[in-house]
């Protein structure tokens, strides 16, 4: 049961170009929408039924989403797909737009039509110039082919899909920071409500979701929404697309069905590298707390599992840290990045980030004190839950899991003022 | 409506109203930094986080909209908690450097850290630190302090109507500023001083000159412009320190114009007339109040005949000066007063409106579908109405502008480029295009003029526009066809159903012809049985005694040669002036010091016919005097009944029942004379006024004085003309008008039409030349 | 009997010469009577005397002008004036402390963020014209430069009580 949805086509030669895909039935879904006139609301419920969840890393129900448009409200809607995969940990998006673009573009479509809009917006990530081209080709095969521009496949539907290369900004991929991004302002977080399904681009009403869920939809649509939920295990419908990093033998992306447990992936992976021990698991790219190996081995991978043992599947970034990884020093890098990555529009981010990577640099370089422990906590309560996007409570998470699990190494740090893993 | 419910207290609110708009009004506080009333929201400070029960987190108060039945507590211990919490953030990289910060004392930063701050800090690292900038003569900035609420970005971009601000940078390394060193030059800009909640953004005339602890508040009006903007003047031992303003919704809401702040630096310049001096052989000599008043009431006395008598008022005096003025000019028998100093045009006088006003009411005016603005740059000339005009324009007003210069607006509008001439065929157009005929001279006018597509576009906005307006402006009052442009404008307005109205020029010019500062109008706007002379024949036929009120020969004229001539050519000259230059000590033989703005009790009337009253915040400096006292006794030492005033409260009042009744009223009778004295053969010169040479006090003000806007005289003209003119690469040039020469540097500007050269009065090198509007000849220095 | 015992007592002088009994016993005792102005009673480091104004060890003056003396004063005793100085710092252009009106109750130095504004022990002045009784910033500056090394060790004396 891998590489069933998103990466399906990947055993091909050259997958990316129209016509592998189509050799696998690509466009066939899209072409029958067209012409037999879905209505919107029978692919909105089928979306509903497939139990897909947002991908980018909230997971949010995708059909739920797209049914808070109202479709028949007038002028300008809008089609927006997150391809601003900045997480640490986090490159699924990539090989979806490397591998197998169509699908996006078709999911896309689909999305547009279910929706009632006729322009759409692929933000990819500003480091992604390899992927950013391979979907520029992909939208001109399918312009050529007639699945984008005016009248599509004389249906009446009209529908234009742009890429859009980021600036290079973490926080972009914030949904409303991403949309401020296209509109070429500042990449800054809009306070919520209005969220983007009454208020989104140019003040209208927008859709956004991610690489993953859009490029899930022809799929889902094909075989039926309770085929895709059937895959994954409940309230975690269908497969999803884990890239697993650290000290392994074999990272990458891997495609496998939600609720398969973490054991299986660590052997797809081929195992903590050189064989040494699993110290910890971060399951949901940098800003996910936390999980020690030994708890993270009796885990499956879905939404539900690794929440309750205190993190979040997010985006299904896997990190592997073996014993050989201080724990201090993965959160000093950790911290430095959300400093600055912070926008500095809100102040609890603006200032609290900075502070601390200031306090955890401290204490990695053998200044901290007795009393930084605390405060470490203190700050990142402080910044969590009062920021206007989630980059706070994102900076302060990972503060409270590693001081949750690994208190006894900071520790030895104040101490000792060195590191614990290889002191012996 | 709905109820909800504050710690434990009932409110009812309008539903979709945000939190902290229910609070705020009900008294409760809750601690803020990037809210303010007037800018849109960003909920970027994180200060006004309130616990909302049944919400997870807790919410901020100026983002959340209040619902029906919701609970809130502004000081729970989950509240207080987040507040605390923001507020150890805003302070881990604030310098705290309070004891030399000049908003130390009044700094909002100041007092939510007294509510909500810890007494030590946890922060052991060191401080963020960013260099301050440059932003021009009149707001210094301490860059480091900057909290980052955007309050200053946000009040350019939707105020001020220029983004001048701006955040640069990300997340600590956020920067405010101009990302290219630049000035800010706004004609509002003084207003983000007030906004700044912190002293990143402070007055630089104000600096490290007090604490806000030593200063009193008073109220005062603005003198710059008939907006009448409410001030509050701050004052320290009898001096002026600053100004800021008073919030008065219907007028200025909460902002004022730079002029208005910064315009008191005028009051301490070494100009300052401080003792009567009187002239003798030649030489000034300093002399008391007794023998300065004796010999001007002798003098006056020795002329005699009153029609010899002229008085020349400034239309920035208070309502009683001008009372008073005119109560003892009739009082020698003469009717010569006149307050239309920069006016070019008499032929309608009889026939223009007595009480003539803006036409609606200064906050109607965001209102507007539509307007046309003829002769006028009220960015400039009344920077608050210009505000309240971008609002509507912002929100979908069509705004169009007949004028001899190319404006640079902060909204979009439709621009009519012309000279003078052109102006009143324009018009004329757009009369025609509304199928108006008119009568007398503007029905030749209109006869003659050709409906092109702009003056149908004009047209139609108007006509088609639920409420429009048709309004002259400064230029067009000091225009060479005044009397023709007025009266075509009332037709136009007529015709469209807009409303007709006048951008008044100075404080205090509706109130003048109100007090009967005029040669044809009694006080109470009744027409006089007698008419005297307008200030233009008053000049043009030289009189033996002249009375100046406040006017300075040579900037405040409309033809400053002119009247340098008339004034030397009399036997008696008695100025009652706040300042004095070299163009008045050799025109005057008595200098009466009169106390300025601030200094004395008055009344304004502004251009939407409103009496604001206002006290003299300081004693007058030196020996100066109220004007309206000096004029009482004068009228006393020449034996004039009526005239045993003991506040000038006794001289409005008296005045306010002779007003009893009067309405303001825009009716235009209809000119006969048809003839356009703007219609020249060679180059005409746009005399306009620069906003910080309007009169005697702005002229002085340091600090405006190194604006942009403060530039030094200059030909402008565009690149054709200059070419044509020989000057296309010169830096100078010599000026002739009426025979008189000037030499100015020569600068190429694109916003001058062709056949114009644009030369402003007001300014020093231009004191010698002729009229604002007349032919002038250029040639190479 | 009452009225007789202090017949006795007054015909014998008696008091009188309790009262030089007094008189005798101390005439023997150790004398603590200070010589002034030849001795002088030992000062405390936090005596509050004569006002100076310090400045840094580069000779730049400590006052930033903030005006909180001013405005801490209870006798209103101090008057400041303050501009930017060609620099662009912030300074005062005029300091002045009437003594006349001065209680010495060393609030300006309690408020003084700079610790720029000290009561130093010195006690022994006079005045021979009355405005000679205004400190101004010039006479401040100099009592503080004669006397820097003793306020220095002064303020590090008390240091440990503030």
């Amino acid at each position: 049961m891998v590489n069933e949805v998103c990466l399906r086509t990947l055993d091909l030669d050259r997958p990316w170009l129209l016509e592998q895909y189509q050799s696998r039935g690509g466009y066939e879904m899209l072409t029958r929408i067209l012409k037999e006139k879905t209505p919107p609301e029978e692919i909105i419920e089928e979306v509903k039924k497939s139990g897909l969840r947002g991908r980018g890393g909230a997971g949010f129900p995708t059909g739920l989403k797209w049914s808070f448009i109202s479709r028949n409200a007038p002028g300008q809607k809008y089609v927006v797909c997150n391809s601003d995969e900045g997480e640490p940990g986090t490159f699924k998006d990539r090989d979806i737009l490397r591998y197998n673009p169509h699908q996006l573009v078709e999911g896309m479509i689909i999305a547009a039509y279910a929706i009632g809009a006729t322009q759409g917006y692929n933000y990819i990530r500003g480091e992604f110039w390899e992927p950013y081209e391979r979907f520029e080709a992909a939208l001109k095969e399918a312009r050529e082919a007639g699945f984008l521009g005016e009248n599509l496949l004389d249906s009446g539907f009209d529908f234009e899909l742009h890429a859009h290369l980021g600036g290079g900004a973490y926080v972009c991929g914030e949904e409303t920071a991403l949309l401020e991004s296209i509109e070429g302002k500042k990449g800054q977080p809009r306070f919520k409500p209005p969220f983007p399904a009454h208020f989104g681009l140019y003040g209208r009403p927008t859709i956004i979701n991610n690489t993953e869920s859009l490029a899930s939809i022809p799929m889902i649509l094909k075989e039926g929404g309770p085929w895709f939920a059937d895959i994954g295990v409940k309230n975690s419908g269908g497969s999803k697309l884990f890239s697993i990093s650290g000290n392994l033998n074999n990272p990458g992306v891997f495609e496998i069905p939600m609720g398969t447990p973490f054991s299986e992936l660590l052997e797809m992976a081929g195992g903590v590298k050189g064989g040494r021990k699993l110290k910890a698991v971060i399951p949901g790219g940098s800003s996910a707390p936390v999980i020690p190996g030994e708890q993270m081995m009796d885990l499956t991978m879905d939404y539900d599992a690794i929440a309750e043992a205190g993190s979040m599947l997010g985006s299904g970034a896997v990190i592997v840290l073996d014993d050989t990884n201080c724990m201090v020093k993965v959160l000093e890098r950790m911290s430095y990045f959300y400093h600055e990555e912070s926008c500095g529009q809100c102040t609890p981010c603006r200032e609290g980030t900075g502070w601390l990577y200031r306090v955890i640099s401290r204490i990695e370089n053998g200044q901290g004190r007795q009393e930084d422990l605390d405060l470490l906590n203190d700050v990142a309560a402080r910044i969590s839950g009062r920021t206007i996007c989630a980059l706070g409570d994102a900076a302060a998470g990972p503060v409270a899991g590693m001081l949750k699990h690994f208190r006894d190494e900071f520790q030895y740090h104040i101490d000792h003022k060195k590191c614990l893993v290889g002191a012996g | 409506m709905v109820t909800i419910e504050v710690n434990g207290r009932e409110l009812k609110a309008k539903a979709g109203d945000m939190l902290i708009e229910v609070t705020d009004e009900a008294g409760i506080d809750i601690p803020r930094f990037c809210y303010h009333k007037k800018l849109s929201i960003s909920a970027s400070c994180r200060q006004c986080l309130v616990e909302v029960k049944n919400a997870p987190k807790p919410l901020p108060a100026c983002a959340t909209p209040v619902m029906e039945g919701m609970k809130v507590f502004t000081r729970s211990p989950l509240a207080l908690a987040a507040q605390k919490g923001t507020m150890e953030f805003l302070l881990i990289n604030h310098p705290l450097d309070c004891p030399i910060c000049d908003q130390g004392g009044e700094c909002e930063l100041q007092d939510v850290a007294v509510a909500c701050g810890s007494d030590a800090s946890r922060f052991v690292e060191g401080k963020r630190v960013v260099p301050a900038k440059n932003i021009g003569p009149l707001i210094a900035t301490e860059m480091t302090r900057c909290i980052h609420c955007t309050r200053c970005v946000r009040f350019g971009e939707e105020i001020a109507g220029i983004r001048e601000m701006g955040a640069t940078g990300r997340g600590e390394h956020m920067v405010i500023g101009t990302y290219i060193e630049k000035s800010i030059d706004s004609e509002l800009s003084g207003n983000i001083i007030d906004l700044c909640p912190v002293g990143a953004l402070t007055s630089k005339p104000f600096r490290f000159s007090a604490r806000a602890w030593e200063l009193t508040q008073v109220e005062g009006v603005a003198p710059h412009d008939s907006v009448g903007s409410n001030l509050h003047l701050h004052l320290r031992s009898n001096k002026v320190m600053r100004v800021a303003p008073k919030d008065n919704e219907s007028i200025n809401e909460c902002w004022i114009s730079d002029r208005d702040r910064f315009s008191y630096q005028g009051l301490y310049s070494d100009d300052r007339l401080t003792v009567p001096k009187i002239k003798q052989s030649g030489e000034w000599q300093d002399v008391t109040w007794e023998v300065a008043l004796d010999m001007a009431a002798a003098g006056l006395q020795e002329i005699g005949e009153g029609e010899q008598i002229a008085t020349l008022v400034s239309p920035s005096s208070t309502l009683e000066e001008l009372y008073l003025a005119q109560k003892v000019t009739r009082g020698l028998g003469s009717n010569n007063i006149d307050y239309r100093l920069r006016q070019g045009d008499f032929r309608l006088d009889g026939a223009e409106p007595a009480f003539s006003w803006l036409g609606l009411k200064i906050s109607e005016i965001e209102n507007l579908n539509a307007a046309l603005l003829v002769g006028s740059n009220t960015r400039k000339e009344q920077p608050i109405l210009a505000h309240n005009l971008r609002k509507a324009a912002v929100s979908g007003a069509k705004v169009h502008f007949i004028n001899p210069l190319q404006l640079e607006l902060n909204y979009t509008a439709g621009q009519q480029l012309t000279t003078p001439a052109g102006m009143v065929q324009s018009l004329a157009a757009v009369a025609k295009a509304l199928g108006a005929t008119g009568e007398g001279a503007a029905a030749k006018v209109i006869d003659k003029a050709v409906a092109d597509d702009d003056a149908k576009a004009i047209a139609s906005a108007l006509k088609d526009a639920d409420k429009a307006a048709v309004m002259l402006g400064n230029i067009a009052a000091a225009h060479p066809d005044y009397s023709i442009l007025c009266v075509l404008a009332s037709v136009v307005a007529n015709a469209s159903g807009a409303t007709f109205g006048f951008l008044a020029e100075a404080a205090n010019s509706v109130g003048a012809r109100l007090a009967g500062a005029m040669p044809h109008l009694l006080p109470g706007a009744k027409v006089a049985a007698e008419k005297g002379l307008d200030v233009m024949k008053l000049q043009k036929l030289p009189r033996k005694g002249y009375l100046l009120l406040g006017a300075e020969p040579g900037y405040d004229f409309w033809d400053a040669g002119l009247t340098r001539n008339a004034l030397e050519s009399a036997d008696l000259v008695v100025a009652l002036n706040t300042h004095t230059s070299p163009a008045l000590e050799a025109a005057a033989d008595i200098m009466l010091p009169i106390a300025a703005f601030a200094e004395t009790s008055g009344t304004y009337v502004n251009t939407a016919g409103e009496w604001q009253s206002f006290r003299g915040a300081v004693k007058p400096l030196g020996e100066a005097r109220p004007a309206w006292k000096v004029l009482r006794v004068l009228g006393n030492l020449l034996d004039q009944e009526d005239c045993e005033y003991t506040s000038s409260e006794q001289v409005r009042d008296e005045l306010a029942s002779l007003c009893e009744g009067v309405m303001p009223d825009n009716s235009v009778g209809k000119t006969e004379s048809a003839d356009l004295q703007s219609a020249v053969d060679g180059l005409i010169r746009i005399g306009d006024v620069p906003p910080y040479a309007l009169d005697s006090l702005v002229r002085r003000a340091s600090a405006l004085q190194q604006t942009k806007d403060a530039a030094p005289a200059a030909i402008c003209i565009n690149a054709e003309e200059a070419k044509k003119a020989g000057l296309a690469d010169c830096d100078s040039a010599v000026v002739t008008q009426d025979g008189r020469e000037a030499t100015l540097p020569v600068s190429i500007d694109a916003n001058i039409p062709d056949g114009c050269v644009r030369i402003s009065a007001g300014l020093a090198g231009t004191e010698t030349l002729g009229a604002q509007f007349g032919e002038v000849t250029l040639e190479k220095a | 009997m009452n009225a007789l015992t202090n017949y006795f007592k007054s015909l014998f002088l008696l008091e009188l010469f309790r009262g030089l009994g007094v008189t005798g016993r101390y005439l023997f005792k150790r004398k603590f009577t200070v010589m002034y102005p030849e001795e002088k009673a030992p000062v405390s480091p936090r005596f509050r005397g004569l006002h100076a104004q310090r400045r840094y060890p580069n000779g730049e003056e400590r006052c930033i002008a903030c005006k909180l003396c001013e405005a801490t004063c209870p006798a209103l005793a101090i008057t400041i004036e303050a501009e930017p100085r060609d620099d662009g710092s912030r300074r005062t252009t005029r300091y002045d402390i009437d003594l006349f009106k001065c209680i010495f109750c060393g609030y300006c130095q309690e408020s003084c963020p700079v610790d720029a504004i000290v009561e130093t022990r010195l006690y022994e002045y006079h005045f021979e014209n009355r405005e000679d009784s205004l400190m101004t910033k010039a006479k401040l500056l100099a009592m503080g430069d004669k006397y820097e090394s003793q306020i220095a060790a002064d303020l590090e004396a008390q240091a440990k009580h503030r």
